[in-house]
């Protein structure tokens, strides 16, 4: 459970980044640093299969730019703004009732 | 000595076909210089910038697990999803010894008494079977786990031309050995032409065998070699993403 929602935030995170436009791997990395103010961080290249599962899914397209050097870019599809938005309406939910359960336990 | 690159452990540990390989690399590569550059920006040292790019952007063992389940060949997921992975090598040597030597077996049962030589054929079924065994295992690393890397390549290859080469001389020597009993016996027989054609035959089918057996061993890794020279093709690209690379490697990156 903790496993799959973590991979599932994570996700959500690349996708929410690209959202503003398309970026390299080592971009994303510091724009989900930056956005969340150090509270989500990817480290040891663990982006690179999260970003390689979501190309997989469909859920972005990667590009191979770059004059004589190769340089890999990522941009969200159609597909991947609908996931998007529904991750976030649901992890929107789950985390309401984990917030309202918490809360009642503050109160007790 | 020259210190190694610090992505070519990486290289080495992942298991995924060269192309995959050389697109992540590139990627990493591309991603650390470009992060140690914008650390750089926000006032780090050169040597701290890239100690800090490098400990984001290369994977770990536990991320090169999962990208090479993720990378690797259909028929790896489908074997590792049946547990069939461990055994699929083994399996594929069985089945293909045993056809190949099976079919060998039936050529020379068809083929009728081959008399003195009939040792030397009896040893082609051998050859033929080990040929299927490491035309398979060869097979396997390219199918199954998708990276036959170039010294393994060139043992098997080594390994197969040599059994090519063993088929043949057997096949020679077993020719030579009915000719040279043939002769002795069509001797004894003032050279009657129906022992004349039974000798003849005899010769044929030794060296038919042989030659079969080398064709077989040839022929199969023909219908191989398209993949081994792209994946060859890749790896003199990744030889040369190393030499040219700018991530340039000093003792001071290997942490």
């Amino acid at each position: 459970m903790q496993a799959t929602l973590s991979k599932r935030i994570n996700e959500l995170l690349v996708l929410a980044v690209l959202e503003r436009g398309p970026a390299h791997g080592y971009q994303i990395a510091l724009s989900v640093e930056e956005r969340t103010e150090g509270a989500f961080s990817f480290q040891h290249g663990t982006l690179y299969p999260i970003l390689h599962r979501l190309e997989t899914d469909g859920h972005v397209r990667g590009k191979w730019g770059g004059e004589g050097r190769r340089r890999k870019t990522y941009e969200l599809t159609d597909d991947g703004r609908a996931e998007l938005a529904a991750g976030a309406a649901q992890l929107e939910r789950q985390f309401r009732v984990l917030l309202e359960l918490f809360a009642g336990t503050h109160a007790a | 000595m020259r210190p190694e690159h610090p992505l070519a452990d990486v290289e080495r540990s992942l298991a995924v076909p060269p192309r995959r390989r050389l697109d992540l690399l590139e990627e990493v590569d591309a991603d650390t210089e470009a992060l140690q550059a914008e650390l750089e920006r926000r006032g780090y040292g050169p040597a701290q910038a890239r100690r800090a790019a490098l400990r984001q952007t290369v994977p770990g063992t536990e991320t090169l697990a999962q990208l090479e389940a993720q990378h690797a060949p259909p028929l790896n997921r489908w074997a590792r999803r049946t547990g069939w992975i461990d055994r699929a090598e083994r399996l594929g040597i069985v089945v293909a010894t045993g056809l190949a030597g099976a079919v060998a077996f039936t050529t020379i049962l068809r083929s009728g008494p081959l008399g003195s030589a009939a040792v030397l054929a009896w040893l082609q079924v051998i050859v033929v079977a080990l040929l299927a065994a490491n035309w398979t295992r060869a097979a396997k690393h390219l199918w199954v786990a998708g990276d036959l890397r170039p010294d393994l390549r060139r043992q098997l290859w080594e390994r197969q031309i040599g059994l090519v080469v063993l088929a043949v001389a057997l096949g020679a020597l077993g020719a030579a050995w009915e000719g040279y009993s043939a002769y002795e016996a069509l001797a004894a027989e003032d050279f009657a032409v129906p022992a004349i054609g039974d000798a003849v035959r005899r010769i044929v089918s030794c060296a038919a065998l042989g030659f079969g057996a080398a064709i077989f061993g040839l022929f199969g890794w023909l219908a191989i070699t398209p993949r081994l020279i792209s994946d060859e093709t890749i790896e003199r690209r990744i030889s040369a993403f190393f030499t040219g690379s700018r991530l340039t490697p000093t003792s001071s990156t290997r942490r």
